[in-house]
């Protein structure tokens, strides 16, 4: 049962910020609520107060400029999977969107939700790695950008301050022959492993300019694993193609793979390496 | 779920072993624990061991039952403690096994936790990778506890 919490309305990002200051570990950033009052719930987790963000203006809109693109935090996943700006631009994650959870989660549940909650099992995460993202953050006294890498630090933790709001996401504008995919493996709605690739092609000489790897859900948190990376940038698209399983077991080790229900660890770290291939193949059937 | 852990010390036995029994001086080095107590000498302790993972947090009142006791060898004990907010039960049994190595000693920890209720719906791989955790700091604190004081 849901115990009985204080519900604040702000209106600004300053106000949210001056809310989390004040009330510390007693109050919690409300947006979609599909984790967060799940767990609630369960009495997992008890806050006094939540703090509802939906009333924020400007937090759920998808935008182009400055060579990126800029995603509100409030923007839903159900949003996302049906924005036609980010089909054309980021087609792997309109798909990614498209797949998680279920409808009833994706109307509701927000991509700052998401990525917050810091869920090991979530799939924006492991994309926003490989897309080379940046996560604004915001609170009274300013804001910055956080790497999409250096922003996940544990299960269920980011490197957010007390008191910082993620207010958007900042995605590269994909260069010219670029393309992306992310693959997942799972029995339930929840993947027991992530994984995306995102390349650049020089086209004349048919190799990759460069490659960025992100694994996830295997482990506690999503990361870029530049050393699978290395094994394959430059490369010809022959050779990476033959270099790939080297890479995989790379990506493999660096997932900090986790036996569980989900899979033993050397069964996650195998997945890995099947879907690095397959996410390789797909990324360069689409340049 | 079950830990192993080894830790080599600059200390004699006989330093170490009395350092386990020194039970203020012992639980300073388990991070997730506070407020111990002695219930009954060489027997029965109780202390609340305090964890968070993200925003999740528990704190179960325990209770720690030694069962065997072999001088400066070996310790078999059990600890067990309910966090009745969140609805979850722990049990421990914990073997602490002392071996002489020249002028070092290797301590060594082999745990079987049981974790059941709610707090399994966070999954057997975090709270085990936390378990790990808590289980490395607690075994470097107790070396550099016993070194420093060499």
């Amino acid at each position: 049962m849901l115990r009985r919490f204080h519900l604040e309305e702000p209106r600004s990002i300053g106000e949210i910020s001056e809310l989390l200051g004040r009330f510390g570990e007693s109050a919690k950033i409300y947006a979609g609520g599909t984790e967060l009052l799940l767990a609630m719930k369960e009495g997992l987790v008890q806050y006094e107060r939540l703090i509802n963000v939906k009333g924020v203006q400007g937090l759920n809109e998808v935008a182009n400029g400055n060579g990126a693109i800029k995603i509100g935090a409030l923007c839903t996943h159900r949003q996302l999977e049906n924005c036609p700006g980010l089909q054309q631009k980021l087609p792997a994650f309109v798909e990614l969107e498209h797949n998680v959870a279920n409808v009833r989660v994706r109307q509701v549940g927000t991509i700052g939700g998401n990525l917050c909650f810091a869920e090991p099992h979530a799939d924006p995460g492991i994309l926003l790695v490989a897309l080379d993202a940046k996560m604004i953050a915001e609170k009274a006294s300013g804001k910055r950008e956080i790497a999409a890498e250096e922003f996940f630090v544990d299960a269920y933790e980011t490197c957010l301050e007390p008191d910082e709001l993620l207010t958007a996401i900042e995605v590269p504008l994909p260069a010219e022959n670029s393309a992306a995919a992310y693959l997942k493996f799972g029995y339930l709605e929840r993947p027991s492993v992530g994984v995306a690739v995102a390349l650049t092609l020089i086209p004349a000489e048919k190799s990759l300019a460069d490659i960025r790897i992100g694994v996830g859900c295997a482990g506690p948190a999503p990361k870029r694993v530049p050393a699978a990376e290395e094994i394959l940038r430059g490369k010809s698209i022959e050779e990476a193609k033959r270099e790939v399983a080297k890479a995989g077991e790379v990506a493999g080790r660096a997932a900090d793979a986790i036996s569980d229900l989900h899979g033993s660890q050397e069964y996650k770290e195998h997945i890995v390496g099947v879907l690095l291939k397959r996410a390789l193949h797909s990324a360069l059937s689409q340049c | 779920m079950r830990f192993e852990k080894e830790v080599e010390i600059l200390a004699p036995r006989e330093k170490v072993w009395k350092f386990i029994w020194d039970v203020d001086r012992f639980i300073a080095c388990v991070p997730s624990c506070k407020e111990a107590k002695t219930v009954e000498e060489g027997k029965l302790y109780s202390a609340t061991m305090v964890e968070k993972v993200g925003p999740f947090r528990v704190e179960f009142p325990t209770t720690i039952e030694v069962l065997e006791r072999e001088e400066l060898k070996h310790i078999k004990a059990q600890a067990s403690g309910a966090d009745n907010k969140i609805g979850s039960r722990m049990k421990i049994e914990l073997d602490v096994n002392l071996q002489e190595r020249g002028d070092k000693t290797l301590l060594g920890f082999v745990a079987a936790v049981d974790i059941l209720g709610k707090l399994a719906a966070l999954g057997h791989g975090i709270i085990k990778r936390k378990a790990d955790q808590v289980l490395d700091e607690f075994a470097q604190a107790v070396k550099k506890r016993l070194e420093g004081e060499a």
